[in-house]
Parts: C-alpha cells; sequence; structure tokens
C-alpha cells in the first residue's frame, strides 16, 4: 500500500504559504529596480513554486497497491490496461505529459494522405476510463526511490510499483553536433519524426509545398525506433512529391550498410514506383550537418539539400538518468535491468519496458503492446509473490510503399534468447514483401485494432 | 463442404420489429458454398499475423487454427466481429468492411480446413503418469467429455471446438478469460469454468493437450511449411 499522507503539507500550511508568496510577489512586482529587490522576488516566489511540486496530487483513494506508469506511449498504455486486467485491485495511474494521444504508426500513411488526423488521435481520458485507470496530465521531474515517490509538475505520487516507459530521445552527438544550441535549431529546422507529434506536423508541411531541389532523409544507425519507418517515410514521400509532379530528389542516406529490414521490398519499391526520385545510399554515416549550409557530410562526401528530415540515433530517456538507473556508458544509456523479468537489478518495484528498454527488441508499437501484456502479468504476479513464464514480445510491423490505393507489406517476428551468446534473437520471421493493396488495408485494421485495443472497450 | 451460418439477425428483425408488443425471435440459416481458392487470398492476410500454417504458438499468444472444426472457426469469427469475444486486434480484421461478407468467411474456414495440423503443439507441465494429469483427467472425463468428446475430438454440427493439438497455454489462457468475464461461451461451458477453479481447469486441458492428433490430420514434421505462400 502507498502511503500517501508522508511528507504530505497540511492544508493549512500550503495555504499560508501560497498565500504569503501570492502577496509578496503582487507587491514585489513595481519594485524590480534593484539588484536586491529582484533577488528577494526571486526568493519569495521560489516557495511558492516547491509548494506546489510538493504537494501530493489528489487522487481517489483506492485499497489497491498503486503502480504509477511513467509515459503513456504504446508500451504505457497497454501497460496500464492490462495491469488493471490481471490484477483489478490496483491502483493505476498513467502519467504522460502530453494532453492527447497522436500515433506514430501510421503516421507516414498520414503524411501521404491515406488516412486523417482523426484515425491517429485519440483521447487518453477514453483510455483511461474504459480500462479503469487514472491519468495523469503532468510532466515527470524526477523519482525519489527510497521512499518510493515520483516527482510531477502537479506534485508527487507515492507507488508501491513503478513502470518507466518514457520512450527514447535523439542523440545528436551520433551525427557529429555536439553543441547543445547547434542540436536546437537543428531540431528545429529539421526534426526527425519520431518523438513529438509537432515534428509530423511540420513534415507534412514540408512535404506538401516542397518547392522541388535536394530532400535528404537518413536512415540512423543503433537500435533505433521503428526500423522500417525512415523507409516508408522516402516511399511516401517520393508518393507526395510524384503526385504532386515536383521535380524532387530523395537523397536517402542510410547510415547502415543496407537496408535493414523488407530489403526486397524495400527495393522493389525503390527501383519500380519511385526511380527518379529516391536516391538510395547506404553506409553513409553522417558526421555534421551545417544547418546555414544546408549540408550534411558524411565520412565520404558533403550534401547540399532544400529541404531535409534528420532523424539522428536515438538513446533511452533521460528520465531514466534521473531516477538513477540508467548506464551511462552504454550508447542507449540504458538501465540494468533483469531481461526476463524487466525489474531493475535490485529493485523490485520499478520496471523499465518500451523503446527504453534494456533488451535490444525492435522499437515499435506492436513489440511494446505485446512485451507490456507481458510484463503486467509479471507484476501483477509479483504482488502474489508469484512468477509467470517467459513470453517473446511480437513486432507486427506493416510499411506502406504506395499510396492512391494504399499498398503496403508486413513482417511478424518473435525472439528467442541463445543460451550461449546470452543474447536475445530473432526465432521465427514471416515476411510479406509482395506489397499489396489487400496489405495497405490489413495495415489500417492493424492499426484501428491496436488503437482499440489501447483506447476502448 | 457445406458451412452454415446461423447469425443474430433474428436479433436486428426484432429490434425493427419491437415497437409494441414482445415478437418471437426469428433465426434465419444461410447456406455457403465455400470458394477455397478466395479463401486462400483472404487467408494471406491472416497469414501475416497467424503465419501461413496457423499453427498458432506455444505460448499461447495464437492458437492452432489448423484442423478445428469449421462451424467453430465461424462462430469465433462472427463473435469477434460483434463484440461477443473481445479481440481488439482481430476485431477490425473481421468485419464486413474488411474481409468480406459470409461467403468470404465460410471460403477462409474452408481454406484454413485443408491445412495439416502441427505435429508439435505445447502440451501442459505434468505428464502422463503424474498426479495432476490423473486428476486433470477425472476432471475432463466428468465436465468436459461429454461435449468435447473423450478424445477432445468436439464435433463440427453441434459447434464444440476440437482440444485435439490445442495449445496448452492458450487453453489455459481461454479459460482465464472466460472465468474472469472477459469471454462469453455458451452458457453450459459457462456454468463448468464457475463450478470450476482455475488450477482443475489447468489440470483438464493439461489433460486434453495430451490427447493423441490422428497422423493424417497431422503435417508430415515440424517444418513443413505451407506451400501456398513460398
Amino acid at each position: 500500500m502507498a502511503n500517501r499522507d508522508k511528507n504530505k503539507l497540511s492544508r493549512r500550511r500550503f495555504l499560508k504559504a501560497g498565500v504569503a508568496a501570492g502577496a509578496l510577489s503582487a507587491t514585489a512586482l513595481p519594485l524590480q529596480a534593484t539588484a536586491a529587490d529582484a533577488s528577494m522576488e526571486k526568493a519569495a516566489k521560489l516557495p511558492f513554486a516547491i509548494t506546489k511540486l510538493l504537494n501530493e496530487v489528489t487522487l481517489p483513494d483506492t485499497k489497491g497497491a498503486r503502480v504509477v506508469v511513467v509515459g503513456g506511449g504504446w508500451s504505457g498504455l497497454a501497460m496500464a490496461k492490462y495491469l488493471k486486467i490481471h490484477n483489478p485491485a490496483f491502483d493505476v495511474v498513467l502519467i504522460d505529459k502530453r494532453p492527447e494521444f497522436i500515433s506514430f504508426p501510421a503516421s507516414n500513411s498520414w503524411l501521404a494522405d491515406q488516412v486523417n488526423l482523426d484515425f491517429l488521435t485519440h483521447s487518453y481520458i477514453d483510455a483511461a476510463k474504459s480500462h479503469n485507470y487514472h491519468f495523469l496530465n503532468a510532466t515527470v521531474l524526477g523519482f525519489d526511490r527510497e521512499s518510493k515517490k515520483v516527482f510531477t509538475s502537479n506534485g508527487f505520487i507515492n507507488y508501491d510499483y513503478m513502470v518507466l516507459a518514457p520512450g527514447i530521445e535523439y542523440d545528436y552527438s551520433r551525427i557529429g553536433v555536439d553543441d547543445p544550441v547547434a542540436q536546437m535549431q537543428l531540431y528545429n529546422n529539421f526534426p526527425g519524426g519520431f518523438v513529438n507529434s509537432s515534428e509530423l506536423i511540420t513534415i507534412k508541411r514540408k512535404l506538401n509545398t516542397f518547392k522541388g531541389g535536394t530532400f535528404i532523409l537518413n536512415v540512423p544507425n543503433g537500435e533505433y525506433r521503428c526500423t522500417a519507418a525512415p523507409y516508408e517515410r522516402a516511399c511516401m514521400a517520393a508518393a507526395i512529391f510524384k503526385k504532386r509532379r515536383v521535380k524532387a530528389k530523395i537523397l536517402l542516406l542510410d547510415m547502415n550498410a543496407d537496408i535493414r529490414i523488407k530489403k526486397q521490398g524495400f527495393e522493389k519499391a525503390f527501383s519500380s514506383l519511385y526511380a527518379d526520385y529516391i536516391n538510395y545510399l547506404p553506409s553513409s554515416e553522417i558526421s555534421g550537418v551545417d544547418i546555414d549550409e544546408k549540408t550534411v557530410s558524411t565520412d565520404f562526401d558533403d550534401y547540399s539539400f532544400d529541404d531535409a528530415i534528420i532523424y539522428p540515433p536515438v538513446r533511452a530517456s533521460s528520465l531514466l538518468e534521473d531516477a538513477g538507473i540508467a548506464n551511462m556508458k552504454t550508447a542507449q544509456k540504458i538501465a540494468n535491468t533483469d531481461p526476463y523479468k524487466y525489474h531493475v537489478i535490485g529493485d523490485e518495484y520499478v520496471y523499465v519496458t518500451g523503446d527504453s528498454r534494456s533488451q535490444p527488441f525492435s522499437k515499435g508499437g506492436h513489440t511494446a503492446n505485446s512485451e507490456a501484456q507481458y510484463v503486467a502479468e509479471v507484476i501483477a504476479a509479483h504482488a502474489l509473490g508469484k512468477e509467470v513464464r517467459w513470453r517473446s514480445p511480437q513486432t507486427m510491423c506493416f510499411s506502406a510503399v504506395d499510396i492512391n490505393p494504399l499498398q503496403a507489406m508486413s513482417i511478424i517476428t518473435f525472439y528467442k534468447f541463445n543460451k550461449q551468446n546470452k543474447e536475445f534473437e530473432f526465432d521465427r520471421t514471416h515476411m510479406m514483401e509482395d506489397w499489396n493493396s489487400e496489405g495497405g488495408q490489413a495495415s489500417l485494421a492493424w492499426a484501428e485494432g491496436m488503437y482499440r485495443d489501447m483506447f476502448y472497450k | 463442404m457445406k458451412a452454415a451460418i446461423q447469425h443474430v439477425l433474428s436479433g436486428l428483425l426484432c429490434l425493427i420489429l419491437s415497437n409494441a408488443q414482445a415478437v418471437e425471435k426469428i433465426t434465419i440459416q444461410l447456406d455457403f458454398i465455400p470458394d477455397i481458392e478466395d479463401g486462400k487470398t483472404t487467408f494471406s492476410v491472416c497469414a501475416r499475423c497467424h503465419l501461413p500454417e496457423a499453427w498458432g504458438n506455444t505460448d499461447g499468444t495464437y492458437p492452432q487454427l489448423a484442423g478445428q472444426h469449421v462451424n467453430v472457426l465461424i462462430k469465433q469469427l462472427l463473435d469477434i466481429r460483434n463484440g461477443t469475444r473481445r479481440s481488439s486486434l482481430m476485431f477490425p480484421f473481421v468485419q464486413e468492411r474488411t474481409i468480406g461478407g459470409y461467403q468470404q468467411l465460410t471460403n477462409v474456414v474452408a481454406y484454413i480446413s485443408t491445412l495439416p495440423m502441427n505435429p508439435m503443439h505445447s502440451k501442459g507441465p505434468w505428464g502422463k503418469g503424474t498426479k495432476e494429469y490423473q486428476q486433470g483427467k477425472k476432471t475432463y472425463k466428468q465436465f468436459c467429455a461429454s461435449c468435447h468428446g473423450d478424445n477432445g475430438k468436439g464435433n463440427n454440427e453441434l459447434v464444440y471446438p476440437k482440444l485435439q493439438g490445442q495449445h496448452f497455454y492458450y487453453m489455459s489462457k481461454q479459460l482465464g478469460r472466460i472465468k474472469s468475464g472477459l469471454r462469453e461461451v455458451h452458457p453450459a461451458m459457462q456454468a463448468v469454468v464457475e463450478e470450476l477453479d482455475l488450477e482443475q481447469l489447468d489440470k483438464a486441458v493439461n489433460y486434453a493437450s495430451y490427447f493423441a492428433v490422428p497422423k493424417e490430420d497431422m503435417a508430415a514434421s515440424k517444418t513443413w511449411r505451407n506451400p501456398d505462400f513460398k
């Protein structure tokens, strides 16, 4: 049971602090002339902000153990739902800083107007209501794992179990952009489209207003989010340019030696549909981007562009660092977790799932959903002192290659643990690389089914 | 081959007719001659997840569809279509707008019925000769055999699922779902699931998972791959 009254400020103390701070800052406002006044004002304002953060978030009181899920992406949403299914007594709180959900899977089809924004957009309120958990629209600021607290922009929450599913962040240093200001400028001018939904909206506008010339897209290396998506996006971008009859050349700079997934299907699309539009360049290790000159440097060449989508390699969310569990020596800054049970080594009450997980499973929606269904069962069993048998996540992945009608191909794969190498590897994989309109329809049915699972009854 | 569909069209008619007085339920039975070639095309969509052999997987996330009675398969598709059997991911795939009408449903189940069964389905943890196996046998004989048959063959005409060759973890998971109200089934089945606890149910399906699959129903080896989807 979470101790919800621990460290809670009394209402009287809170009001006193709040009113005092309010009164002081109001009178201090006209008196900002001197440095002394400014620092006085700062000192007077600070306690107000802090008291707000130190107040406990108001939630209905329930008797069951509280599980706080940090991050309402594909992992967190499935986690919250299936925790309640496996143990209806759990008091589940899902936290996300976004007010609504916009799906990244299927978003490439949206770029090319094959679905509308309503198809991708869903409500966290619906999700929480359908599956009997609480949604807290707040930003997580930090943790105290000793007293089992999560601090958010709305106050703190006590937890019995915590699941961290905060996803990924871009790691611009791995394409030679180290300066934080340069990173920010690069992000704002040429966003990658894999973290924040505003990036997608920008990308859609870019593709639909591009006047012609060279458009650079890239495929990152390492374990990036959604292996097939950069290739799929190149196809959708080319389809848009083709439809708009823009004289445009897409340079697809792949930081890998070859197409990472569905190679035959993508090669066929590049050559049969987009020979005039896509120039695929493998082994293009990006070593720098000059925003002013609009050039991308690789180990071999410099490429100038008129517009670009720069998708840098990724790392696990820095929230893992804030929780004190990230191993900063690993390329993806991942946590040291149990590969089967997902809990942090040494803390069986904190779990890491989704794209910030430590296992090398493909980062994507279906993987995260199937994994969360299993981990929710692990946590429910742990609360009863039991264990469940490990089962593999599944990676079901559709890629659209052509539009009107939408044509797509798919792959499904499972994983197994190789005891000799002590590594996870692919188990049975089934590819359907002959893209067609049945595949396109199936890709949308798949997305619809997944949204249904996460948001509706 | 002929597959019959009894559907809740009657429910719809009731709704239209139920202005004033209570009306009698009308059941419409429709017969279809399946087109297996067309079923193969439809199945290519199913195979994206269920894999071309429709053998399911050992951890129970997918059932073995190969070898199942056509009427049982049809009932599952219709139950998922109308929400009686909840499966979020399957739901959009079995809607008329996606898979097509009754004809397409019969085509695809007819195709599935041509597939040989998995020769290596997953069995429960309690082998023959264990106490749990014996307990499960007793429970099975008492509660399950009258419908599903002594050897788990089920019954196509009466829409009793075949249990032979079904993965243990799949059956166990479904019983858990029925028990917790996540899956609606025939009242007789519902009554049995309510009568027994999860441990008894697990032992009963453990016993069922050891039923021999007739050799002629099985693929020659576990490495057999469906040649229609090379």
